[in-house]
């Protein structure tokens, strides 16, 4: 009875050392996107997502019906309402799968929104960088990221 | 009376000892039969990376399935021989020619997460076979030759031309499907997943693919109120593939459409298969995955086995 005891307790002590005990990491803390009134993604879809290899970044273009009809339209006319979001995210290795990358820290948050009033329509560029979102100030350069944000190709989603 | 109690107790153990024993023996001779059929046409690949892949996995599989003297002794015997069999069946290095060069790649990227998460070789046969383990320096011989495999170039004309007229076709929204396709384990198409919410994005340069996981509302509330451990019934998943379409100053794109893959979670409905539905639809006339065959759904399980204790689900959704 004894030897049969001892067995069993070897065996139970044998599956405890089997059982995996390695933390389970549900989310992608890195990337997580503060919450803050500078910017708003509920409701907005995805346009288009990107990689820049030689940065080692990830982007994804959001936008409102508005944005996302333009923008399969070529964004050939520039209407009032529309709303484009396009998040830059550093990269890192993925954990659950060697041969694939996933976001890490975010770098920017570029918002280009359009408003018309009368004839004209409006192009307003923010930019608002890393963890803490802080707003550029300096506005060189605008000219050029609103002309590459909307000459984003959308994703084919059928 | 307790002495003349004893040998009558002594003599039960024996005769139960006796039976069991003589039963052990008879079920020796209840034995599955375990051919090595002939090799097709084996894996092909470096010396190093040949010889750790024969250790440590050949025994299942591929034909040069090598028993030794305690794997023939039944019970033990019954559970070798179907795991050969189902490890022949899902992947075979000695039928390695009977794969199309894309799918012996991705059979190969597969197989070292699959080591790499510890699901494989497995440990209930390394326990036994322990030259069968795949040590951190042979991790290494696997994963270099791998990763040298990985070579990013600008877009080719057919690449960018396939691209183009995809693109165009979808561009001038063609009358929706009227009859959603359907996979044979009933799941039919979701139209609406490209409204739902993104809850991250992965580039893959195992397989040359960028792709973006989108969450339904369910999914999206459940992220955002940590109850993703499990994940509610009723949460879904879409993760969309796409070719990779390089341009000259390094920014890859989306180019191809490729397919739509979704993950239903309901731990009633689809119990026998990890408590998620799982269904795949290819090119952008959504053809399903597997055909008539329902069996497809294990190739689903396989890969995401080793993510048991994620519930299955690789993705880490990104919050915001």
């Amino acid at each position: 009875m004894k030897v049969l005891y001892s067995l069993l307790a070897a065996c139970t002590l044998m599956l405890a050392a089997c059982s995996d005990n390695k933390p389970v990491e549900l989310y992608n803390t890195k990337a997580a996107l503060p919450s803050s009134p500078k910017y708003n993604l509920d409701g907005l879809k995805v346009i288009t997502s990107f990689v820049n290899k030689t940065k080692g970044t990830a982007s994804t273009l959001y936008g409102n019906d508005l944005a996302l009809k333009a923008a399969i339209e070529g964004n050939k006319i520039i209407a009032g309402n529309e709303i484009f979001t396009l998040v830059t995210w550093k990269q890192q290795e993925d954990d659950h799968w060697f041969g694939a990358k996933i976001p890490s820290d975010v770098e920017s948050v570029e918002v280009v929104k359009t408003a018309s009033s009368g004839n004209t329509v409006a192009v307003n560029y923010q930019q608002l960088n890393g963890k803490a979102l802080d707003l550029k100030t300096d506005t060189s350069g605008q000219a050029e990221r609103i002309k590459y944000i909307l000459g984003q190709k959308p994703s084919v989603l059928p | 009376m307790r002495t003349n109690r004893k040998p009558l107790y002594q003599r039960k153990v024996f005769i139960i000892i006796m039976i069991l024993f003589l039963g052990f023996v008879g079920i020796q001779f209840v034995r599955p039969d375990v051919p090595n059929p002939p090799v097709t046409g084996d894996l092909e690949v470096p010396a190093d990376v040949k010889a750790i892949v024969q250790r440590a996995c050949y025994d299942c599989h591929s034909n040069n399935t090598n028993l030794r003297w305690y794997d023939k002794i039944v019970p033990v015997y019954w559970g070798v021989a179907s795991h050969i069999k189902d490890g022949r069946v899902d992947l075979n290095f000695s039928e390695w020619n009977k794969l199309a060069p894309a799918d012996q790649k991705a059979k190969l990227w597969e197989s070292i997460n699959q080591i790499i998460s510890g699901a494989m070789p497995l440990p209930s046969y390394t326990a036994v076979h322990t030259e069968a383990k795949v040590s951190p320096a042979d991790l290494a011989v696997l994963k270099n030759y791998l990763a040298s495999m990985v070579h990013s170039k600008p877009a080719d004309t057919a690449a960018i031309n396939a691209a183009d007229k995809q693109y165009q076709h979808w561009e001038k929204n063609e009358p929706a499907i009227t009859k959603l396709p359907t996979a044979a384990n009933g799941i039919a198409y979701i139209p609406d997943y490209k409204n739902w919410q993104p809850i991250s994005t992965t580039e893959r340069f195992d397989n040359n693919t960028l792709r973006v996981i989108f969450g339904n509302d369910i999914a999206v509330k459940a992220i955002k109120e940590n109850n993703i451990h499990p994940w509610p019934n009723g949460a879904i998943f879409a993760k969309v593939a796409w070719a990779q379409l390089q341009d000259k100053d390094g920014t890859t794109h989306t180019g191809e459409f490729k397919q739509v893959e979704y993950m239903i979670k309901d731990d009633k409905k689809y119990a026998s298969t990890y408590g998620w539905g799982w269904a795949r639809f290819k090119t952008p006339k959504m053809v399903p995955y597997g055909g008539a065959n329902v069996l497809f759904t294990n190739e689903c399980m396989n890969c995401h086995k080793p993510m048991a204790a994620e519930d299955f689900v690789f993705t880490q959704p990104i919050k915001h």
